[in-house]
């Protein structure tokens, strides 16, 4: 028996261990750590709830605008506001394009390259290449040319000895197993995906009116819509969104899309690998009739619970019986006791660390082993992310929903049971970038249809002062991370934050077991999972950046050593 | 976002860190105190938080970069190291904390190539940071000082 162990997990935000018990070639058992400390709540305490969203926002460069939203939706649900339909159509907006950055940056970027092997493109014939390129996409760029160009640069990059963001790699890796033409296409997309990135995220620049980290209000948007004034967001700046989003949605169908389905259909075995917990869980997002209505929401919300699809329950973030969070495997203390599961409104930050000192060979995992907490929905363990939001609006029976994963099922003709893995949430993420990218323009066009009737307003001021707040309330914002479920729950006291806790969706997928033994996400998704070389632990990164971990607010910094461990020790 | 012409080429000063982690946002308390001082036209300060790959694009469109970032190096907590790195490697192995931030930006960003000329005051903080908005005495008494080295480094 051999314990691997990954630390840090690289390519994700934020810092992760994993150790892992491999037997006979397969894990046995896993333990997930998240190994910095988190606690930011503390920052927020005594502060003016509207201006808490501004201090989320700076958790994390990744899920920036999602924790603002999360925040601010949280202080207009205690305080009893609803934003004006054009302030929910730019949160929409805001919201998408968030969705379609972040998975095509997850997939090339962060996750591509578990599947795609670098130093094999570079022996891939260009001409082969061209003809595969051409037979998956109309894409512009796939002549012979394009592809022997691109070649020779990453040849001599390669040749310089400076890999940098290659360096990660298992290259040469057994569980490799595409033509070394897709290996090619993967690594050109890899490149354009780098430049394309840059021009989506401008949507948020101009709505929020900088980047990164954008500006939200409490009660609306803080646009100012003036189609013919220069400085504010005008028929110019409009039109230019309408570009961008244009070239996004082409970019997703006609690159991201086909690249997806090409390279799964070659890994079609982790289709069985992966699956993990039978449990999801979504709060749902993007309100098409206002935030009080989760029955209008593109992405319904819901639970499903042992994989039956036939049964989608409720659930309702103010219940202090369905959401708690427990540090029985954590290093905090609750003044009520360890073995004791809090609602976030009632949740607590104390630290009690009783770790090891870095640098340690191994965590005591019996006891306590990481600085996540363990969030139970009616104390089940829950997946959460884009496959768990798939498969609630499939259930729920939504259209759009249903009519994409259909398509993408049928296309690498695999049952829906196909999507219980780590493959399916790799698909699931692309999947619903199709849908994100469609909604962006519905929404800009209804935004467009808005402004052209003449309404202009985006803010309500009614109850922006605090004199007309109740003097104690209580709210829960909910969305939907690109990662998953997220919710942030406020006190308010005397016109100020009492107590804010956040539970982010790689606190449910990455936490740690409960104090009855029942494993979280990525520790339950990597049993079974094959490990096919000592000290190249491909297949674990695989499955956990099938996930895409994303630990920055969930934690912050602990060990400051940025060394990268594939240990193996042998009991 | 469309830039403004400016007849010199643009010069990018940006400020990254977590300011919600203490010492490690002291690159945005430089961009803040820049805040206050008159610069040229075509010069541009850009607080960066933890903004990973959302940086890609003002750094390319630099003909100059000056960044100024937290390291945990183990060196005298506010120590500066002005360094000019060429590669990605040449970076200290541990610019703070946001990982993707940072690290992988600046691989990409070589990667892609036609990069910019780049100046690096990297400020040693100490390994652990408490969850505050404080920067550590030691720090706060040298940001105006770092802010005269990055002026001083625009007029190379």
């Amino acid at each position: 028996m051999a314990r691997v162990v990954v630390d840090p997990v690289t390519r994700i935000e934020g810092h992760l261990r994993i150790e892992a018990v491999v037997e006979g070639g397969k894990i046995t058992d896993a333990y997930s750590s998240g190994t910095m400390v988190r606690g930011f709540e503390k920052i927020l305490k005594g502060r003016d709830p509207r201006d808490a969203w501004a201090f989320v926002e700076r958790a994390c460069g990744v899920c920036t605008t999602v924790h603002a939203l999360a925040s601010v939706r949280a202080v207009e649900d205690a305080i009893k506001i609803s934003v004006p339909a054009n302030a929910e159509l730019v949160r929409n907006i805001m919201f998408c394009t968030q969705y379609v950055h972040d998975h095509v940056v997850h997939f090339y970027h962060l996750h591509a390259l578990d599947w795609v092997d670098v130093v094999s493109a570079l022996t891939a014939d260009p001409v082969a290449t061209s003809d595969l390129a051409k037979s998956l996409s109309n894409w512009a760029k796939t002549s012979p040319g394009y592809f022997s160009d691109l070649q020779k640069r990453l040849k001599s990059f390669v040749e310089s000895g400076q890999l940098g963001i290659f360096a990660n790699g298992y290259w040469g890796h057994p569980a490799y197993k595409l033509p070394k033409e897709v290996n090619l296409i993967g690594v050109a997309h890899y490149l354009e995906a780098l430049e394309w990135q840059k021009e989506i995220v401008k949507i948020h620049a101009i709505f929020g009116g900088k980047n990164p980290h954008p500006n939200y209000l409490v009660g609306g948007v803080p646009c100012s819509f003036n189609l013919e004034e220069v400085n504010a967001i005008n028929t110019e700046k409009l039109n230019y969104v309408g570009k961008l989003i244009k070239d996004a949605m082409n970019f997703v169908e006609q690159v991201y899309i086909p690249d997806l389905m090409a390279i799964a259909g070659f890994y079609k075995d982790w289709a069985g690998i992966g699956g993990g917990l039978k449990n999801y869980l979504v709060y749902g997002d993007l309100p098409t009739k206002g935030y009080a209505y989760p029955e209008h929401f593109k992405f319904p919300r819901g639970a499903i619970l042992n994989r039956d699809l036939s049964k989608v329950y409720d659930v309702n973030g103010k219940d202090e019986n369905e959401i708690k969070e427990y540090i029985s495997h954590s290093w905090y203390q609750y003044s009520v006791g360890d073995g004791v599961g809090l609602h976030p409104w009632k949740g607590e930050t104390e630290f009690n660390f009783t770790g090891p000192k870095p640098p340690f060979e191994q965590l005591n995992v019996e006891g306590k082993y990481s600085w996540l907490k363990t969030p139970r929905w009616r104390e089940n363990p829950m997946e959460v992310g884009p496959l768990a939001r798939l498969l609630v609006g499939y259930a729920r029976g939504n259209q759009e929903i249903k009519e994409v994963v259909d398509g993408a099922l049928s296309q690498l003709a695999v049952p829906i049971d196909a999507l219980f893995s780590t493959l399916g949430r790799t698909a699931a993420r692309g999947i619903e970038t199709r849908l994100a990218a469609r909604w962006l323009k519905e929404f800009y066009d209804e935004l467009i249809g808005n402004l052209k009737k003449g309404e202009m307003n985006t803010f309500t001021r009614e109850k922006w002062e605090p004199e007309t707040w109740a003097a104690e309330c209580e709210g829960v914002g909910l969305s939907e991370a690109p990662r998953g479920a997220l919710a942030h729950w406020i006190r308010i006291k005397d016109r100020k934050i009492d107590n804010y806790q956040l539970v982010v969706p790689s606190t449910w997928n990455a936490s740690p077991r409960d104090g009855n033994g029942m494993r979280s996400a990525y520790e339950e998704a990597l049993i079974g999972t094959p490990v096919a070389k000592d000290g190249e632990p491909l297949e674990i990164i695989r499955t956990i950046h099938s996930f895409d971990p994303c630990l920055a607010c969930a934690v912050h910094l602990y060990d400051p050593d940025g060394k990268t461990l594939h240990q193996v020790t042998v009991e | 976002m469309k830039t403004l012409k400016t007849e010199k080429p643009k010069v990018l000063i940006l400020g990254i860190g977590n300011v919600l982690m203490g010492d490690e946002g002291i690159g945005v308390s430089v961009v803040n105190e820049l805040e206050k001082t008159s610069l040229p036209a075509h010069v541009e300060l850009l607080d960066g938080g933890v903004g990973s790959f959302l940086l890609l694009e003002p750094m390319q469109t630099a003909k100059k970069v000056i960044l100024i970032d937290a390291t945990i190096d183990g060196e005298k907590t506010g120590t500066v190291r002005r360094l000019r790195p060429r590669f990605s490697k040449d970076y200290p192995r541990t610019l703070t904390a946001h990982d993707i931030g940072l690290k992988d930006l600046l691989d990409t960003f070589y990667l892609l190539g036609d990069t910019p000329d780049v100046t690096l005051f990297a400020v040693s903080i100490p390994p652990l940071q408490d969850m505050t908005m404080q920067l550590s005495p030691e720090l706060i008494s040298i940001v105006p000082k770092i802010a005269l080295m990055v002026i001083d480094e625009v007029k190379f």
